[in-house]
């Protein structure tokens, strides 16, 4: 067992296509034991990030290390620590999970095949169904399991929930959060489902025009971001001490979002107001990310 | 019962520590009994385990919960009670939060102290009985 501070370091991370950088210059590191959330729009290249984090993908430049050694020139002993599940299923469709564990276990030198078994048999996942005829929540599951299997060090999920229903996204963060219970698992998370991943994470990264403009934990991030709104004043008007991130007039009176959110800030902004109706509420990572990631892309 | 909503300002792990000590403090969970593991409640609430954790050793220290080394943990024989001053400023953050919600929501006063009554009701009717 290693013990760096940092799972996997993303260093000055540069991905292009053709005369498209995708990733310019991306920063950050997955510290043990943190639940770290990707988040990006469509294309914002979360998934070439971690293609390049895995050592599947060669970096325009910067590196990605995992466990402290580059990912590209170490790929093959890191694999057996980390886990992955793709965001396609990329299982060959002709084997059943039966099959499938059976074939993976003798790959790594650890390999839980029971609570494998069990994890499929939780979730009602038949054995001996060729993979190909699986429901994709069920097939989200098998990935799991194997991931899962060989206790990995580092969990890596590409967009899990994607497609699935109510019911199948449940049993997958049922099954994660125990897995973050029984082993305190390091999981570097990319995913759409913001709502999903709330309350889970605690440390978030942003991907907006190739760069990350988030990364931080979701408690400070959170507590730094808030909706105000502020009826009827007129006069001169300022939202000072804040600098707000959007702000608009109603008719009821103004409203601004604030990413530098205080109560210290909060009380002298209700003093020089002089409005006696003034409320603050909180906003969901959904609403920050939107407001971050939300407006056109900054091209580099 | 506790509640926690991923949405509210407050960290969830302030939500379930602030919970906890709402429970205990109220006698809804009464000295000795057990608390759910982390695992446990990890997945009812459906949260991060290391949340739940950190909450509980923050009850732990404060002397709400103890842990007894391979049962798991208790509510305290004897649970700090709250002052005075705590009890007060409690409540009147919740009532500012469930005030501003009415308003919020263009809920008369009326309306909302009605809503008080019936969830005062249910609380205090379900309290003791098996949930």
């Amino acid at each position: 067992m290693s013990d760096e501070a940092a799972v996997l370091s993303i260093e000055g991370l540069v991905v292009r296509y053709g005369s498209r950088t995708v990733l310019d210059g991306v920063s950050f590191e997955v510290p043990r034991g943190s639940v770290f959330a990707l988040l990006g729009r469509n294309g914002a290249g979360k998934s070439s990030l971690i293609r390049c984090a895995l050592g599947q993908q060669r970096a325009a430049g910067g590196a990605a290390r995992l466990f402290g050694r580059d990912a590209w020139a170490s790929r093959a002993e890191a694999m057996a620590r980390v886990g992955v599940v793709p965001e396609e299923p990329d299982a060959p469709t002709d084997m059943s999970a039966r099959e499938l564990l059976a074939f993976c276990g003798p790959l790594y030198p650890r390999w839980d095949d029971g609570a494998a078994r069990s994890r499929l048999e939780r979730s009602g996942v038949p054995a001996d169904v060729p993979f190909g005829r699986l429901s994709k929540g069920q097939k989200g599951t098998v990935m799991l399991a194997l991931a899962l299997a060989p206790a990995p060090e580092l969990l890596i999920l590409d967009d899990p929930t994607l497609g699935l229903d109510a019911v199948a996204r449940r049993a997958l963060y049922d099954e994660l959060i125990g897995d973050l219970a029984d082993r305190g698992t390091t999981a570097l998370v990319a995913t759409h489902d913001l709502d999903g991943i709330e309350p889970i994470a605690d440390r978030v990264a942003i991907l907006h025009g190739a760069r990350l403009v988030v990364n931080e934990s979701l408690d400070a991030l959170k507590g730094r971001y808030r909706r105000i709104r502020c009826g009827g004043s007129n006069g001169s008007f300022s939202w000072a001490p804040f600098s707000a991130t959007s702000a608009a007039d109603r008719d009821w009176g103004r409203e601004a979002i604030v990413s530098d959110f205080t109560e210290e800030r909060f009380e002298a902004f209700v003093a020089r107001s002089g409005s006696s109706n003034v409320e603050v509420g909180a906003l969901s990572l959904e609403e920050v990310f939107l407001c971050l990631a939300g407006g056109a892309e900054a091209q580099p | 019962m506790l509640r926690i909503d991923p949405r509210d300002a407050l960290p969830i792990w302030r939500q379930i520590e602030e919970g906890v000590r709402r429970l205990v403090g109220a006698g809804g969970m009464r000295p000795g009994r057990p608390l759910p593991s982390v695992r446990d409640l990890a997945r009812e609430l459906r949260v991060n385990p290391m949340t739940v954790s950190k909450a509980y050793q923050r009850l732990t220290d404060a002397g709400v919960l103890v842990v007894k080394r391979g049962e798991g943990t208790f509510v305290a024989d004897e649970p700090p009670q709250l002052t005075r001053a705590e009890r007060g400023r409690a409540l009147r953050e919740g009532a500012l939060r469930y005030v501003s919600l009415a308003v919020t929501l263009g809920i008369s006063r009326a309306e909302a102290e009605r809503e008080i009554g019936a969830a005062w009701d249910g609380a205090t009717r379900s309290r003791g009985g098996q949930r």
